[in-house]
């Protein structure tokens, strides 16, 4: 009925106008896709709202308090006090720790799988790639507490805290010793290197395959060797997507909760050290919002989540600035 | 290029329309989980059927249009929600209950107590299962709810000492460990309560709940009973900030099987799971000293016995703390888990009649019962029982008694 807004015509008024417009489709297509982008949009601002309005309680009790890491770190139903703070350290110290490790390693694997490996080889490789990506996190959780814990997480913590953990500005991020059963946030963050890996490498590998192959051979005819070339002429010209991908990994890291969960430890306490067990949003929110019969508790994690898409968003534009200039700055060259 | 704004306009204004549509009366309301509203659905068909049979059965009670009865032999649906340490008993009665009534269907959720009291209140279910007492604000909102303890549960301290199978501890001595206070194996006090046992010189992990739970709650409450210090600084609930945390020597897990793995997989630790869970999965506990003095160990011999120690402790809303209890055999953490129905406003009667049934056949008959103590848990003393059933029969469906 609304359609009836369309403006009259001067030949054969609004009705056939309409009629006309609506002959072929066209109006009706755009209409559905445009509803559909809408909607996304509208969806966004519907949480982001939600969690908003459903996270006051908490927003007037504790104010910046909430978020500041020099604030009484407290998380205590109890009394309801909440200080979110070693869960925000939490998600972030694991997803940049995981980004860390997580980028060369992809990076490496879709320069190989692009411009290296031979054609058989890159299909099993490509599969294999692409099955990790969708192995389900609460997999990786179990064998993460099972095997990767205490085989690969406790050896390398106790390398960490007697190296590491004995520098002065560095121990108070390596103070072990990390516990016997390896729940800590550095076992947090080399599970989500694993679950990220697949992702980066996967977009990356697009990314590199999509380069024309006119540029590659431009370098290679100008004597540029095969490392050269991957490193002065792919990696620059798909750096933009690159970059994407990154982004792409640094999200499921920053989100990801049965795994992190199962591994973490989930202690609000524990300190800077990342051999320490420690928290992250997204599991404090699964852990406790069932139970959480105080108001104040879940308004508190409400609260937790804006923090978190807040993040997330802020992220996201920084992710989108980044891209921007560095597209700039390829076409200014 | 009009046109097209006009186009723009008119999008916006339906997509507006559908959405807040959509949106309804939920703007922006996240609480704790509500059921699913399969319960609704079921609801709102059992209600249709009772308008139908009202107009011909001409009940005459004012203010009530939807209420009547359901034909007697119809089948019955009723949908629970809440607590989930009971569950495995709750399912399994529901099981068997079956071949007691097989016209009553019973779908419980095991979705927490928070949201079974939240569901009882939003009147997404008929009863609702809740470790946790409702507050004196729940109450005022709605004096009719009524909570049954349906059933007691033990929580047990287990542990990780390699070579140590054995091991015996006093409530001061466990507080002062989950206090942070006493930090290794080898510490006096717990020497002295294991002349025989040769305990290492080694910091003691301490794991605990992650998520807020009913166990949780059971096990601080024994804390706070027995340590004074425990009970101001720290308090009771189903999640309370662990001072062992802020040390650095606690670690939380996810449900039973979280906190279980946490202290299996940790050589030197100490934990707290249900009797049940303990139970089911032979994870060695400990022995502890209970208000008389005894060393006990947590069965269904010493359950019973700290049941029956406060089976006066009911106050008048039928709700009671067990943990410490004085019996001689009484093993001291322990806590009921109830269900929440209402006493006054039920409007379908047929339902609140096998509401009713149920509850009864659950807390009287034998072999619930049984299954019960098999499933680690232990079912309510005679003395109990009476109460109970006394509360039963006061339950009314639009102002008449429903039990006879």
């Amino acid at each position: 009925m609304r359609k009836a807004s369309t403006p009259p015509q001067t030949d054969g008024g609004w009705r056939a106008a309409l009629t006309r417009r609506l002959e072929h489709g066209d109006l009706i297509w755009r209409f559905a896709l445009s509803l559909a982008a809408i909607a996304t949009v509208a969806l966004i601002i519907w949480i982001a709202w939600s969690i908003w309005v459903d996270s006051a309680p908490s927003r007037q009790a504790f104010g910046l308090k909430f978020i500041s890491p020099w604030a009484k770190q407290s998380w205590n139903p109890v009394l309801d006090k909440f200080n979110a703070w070693p869960a925000i350290y939490g998600s972030l110290v694991t997803a940049f720790l995981a980004l860390l490790i997580a980028v060369p390693f992809s990076l490496a694997i879709a320069i190989f799988l692009s411009e290296l490996a031979p054609p058989r080889l890159r299909g099993v490789l490509n599969y294999m790639v692409e099955m990790l990506a969708a192995v389900p996190s609460v997999v990786y959780g179990l064998w993460g507490i099972y095997v990767f814990l205490p085989l690969v997480v406790v050896p390398l913590g106790n390398l960490l805290a007697a190296t590491l953990g004995k520098v002065p500005a560095l121990a108070i991020f390596f103070r072990g010793p990390i516990p016997a059963s390896g729940l800590s946030r550095l076992g947090a963050a080399l599970i989500l290197v694993i679950m990220i890996t697949p992702t980066i490498t996967a977009v990356s590998r697009d990314v590199l395959l999509a380069i024309p192959r006119s540029q590659r051979e431009a370098s290679l005819a100008l004597g540029a060797t095969q490392w050269e070339t991957v490193w002065k002429v792919l990696i620059p010209y798909g750096l933009s997507g690159i970059l994407g991908a990154v982004i792409l990994g640094l999200g499921r890291a920053i989100g990801e909760t049965m795994a992190v969960t199962m591994v973490i430890g989930n202690t609000t306490g524990g300190g800077y050290s990342i051999l320490r067990p420690g928290y992250t949003m997204a599991s404090i929110i699964a852990n406790e919002f069932a139970e959480a019969v105080s108001d104040m508790h879940a308004s508190a994690l409400i609260e937790i989540g804006v923090v978190l898409f807040a993040i997330t968003l802020l992220l996201n534009a920084f992710a989108r600035w980044l891209v921007w200039r560095v597209n700039r700055r390829t076409v200014g060259r | 290029m009009k046109r097209k704004l006009w186009f723009v306009l008119a999008l916006l204004v339906i997509t507006a329309t559908v959405l807040s549509a959509c949106g309804g009366n939920s703007a922006g309301n996240i609480k704790p989980p509500a059921p699913a509203a399969t319960s609704n659905t079921a609801n709102n068909n059992t209600a249709n059927n009772n308008t139908a049979n009202n107009n011909t059965a001409n009940n005459n009670n004012a203010g009530s249009s939807s209420a009547g009865n359901s034909s007697a032999n119809g089948p019955i649906v009723l949908n629970g929600a809440g607590a989930t340490f009971p569950l495995p008993v709750y399912t399994e009665w529901i099981q068997m209950y079956k071949s007691v009534a097989p016209n009553v269907t019973i779908n419980y959720q095991g979705i927490g107590s928070g949201g079974g009291q939240k569901a009882i209140f939003d009147g997404t279910v008929d009863f609702a299962g809740s470790d946790s007492l409702l507050s004196e604000e729940q109450y005022k909102k709605m004096p009719d709810l009524q909570m049954l303890p349906m059933l007691a549960g033990a929580v047990v301290p287990i542990f990780n000492i390699p070579n140590v199978d054995s091991l015996v501890l006093d409530g001061p001595t466990l507080a002062a460990i989950y206090l942070g206070k006493i930090t290794k194996w080898n510490d006096p006090a717990i020497a002295k309560l294991n002349p025989n046992v040769s305990l290492p010189d080694e910091a003691i992990t301490v794991a605990h709940r992650s998520d807020g739970s009913g166990t949780t709650e059971i096990f601080t409450s024994y804390l706070g009973a027995v340590s004074q210090e425990w009970k101001d600084k720290v308090g009771i609930g189903k999640a309370v900030e662990w001072p062992v945390d802020n040390m650095g020597q606690g670690v939380g897990g996810k449900g039973n099987p979280g906190v279980a793995q946490a202290v299996q997989s940790t050589p030197y630790s100490i934990g707290y799971v249900e009797l049940a869970y303990a139970k089911s999965n032979h994870i060695p506990a400990a022995k502890l000293v209970n208000a008389a003095g005894n060393v006990v160990e947590a069965n269904a011999e010493t359950m019973q016995d700290a049941m029956a120690a406060f089976a006066d402790a009911f106050d008048e809303r039928l709700t009671a703390k067990i943990v410490n209890a004085p019996g001689k055999k009484s093993w001291p953490i322990m806590g009921y888990t109830y269900l929440i129905i209402h006493m006054k406003d039920n409007k379908d009667c047929a339902k609140t009649k096998a509401l009713l049934n149920f509850i009864k056949w659950a807390i009287t008959s034998p072999e619930a019962a049984k299954k019960a103590a098999e499933l680690g848990y232990a079912a309510l003393p005679q003395a109990v029982q009476q109460k109970v059933l006394a509360k039963l029969q006061q339950v009314e469906c639009n102002g008449q008694k429903v039990m006879p």
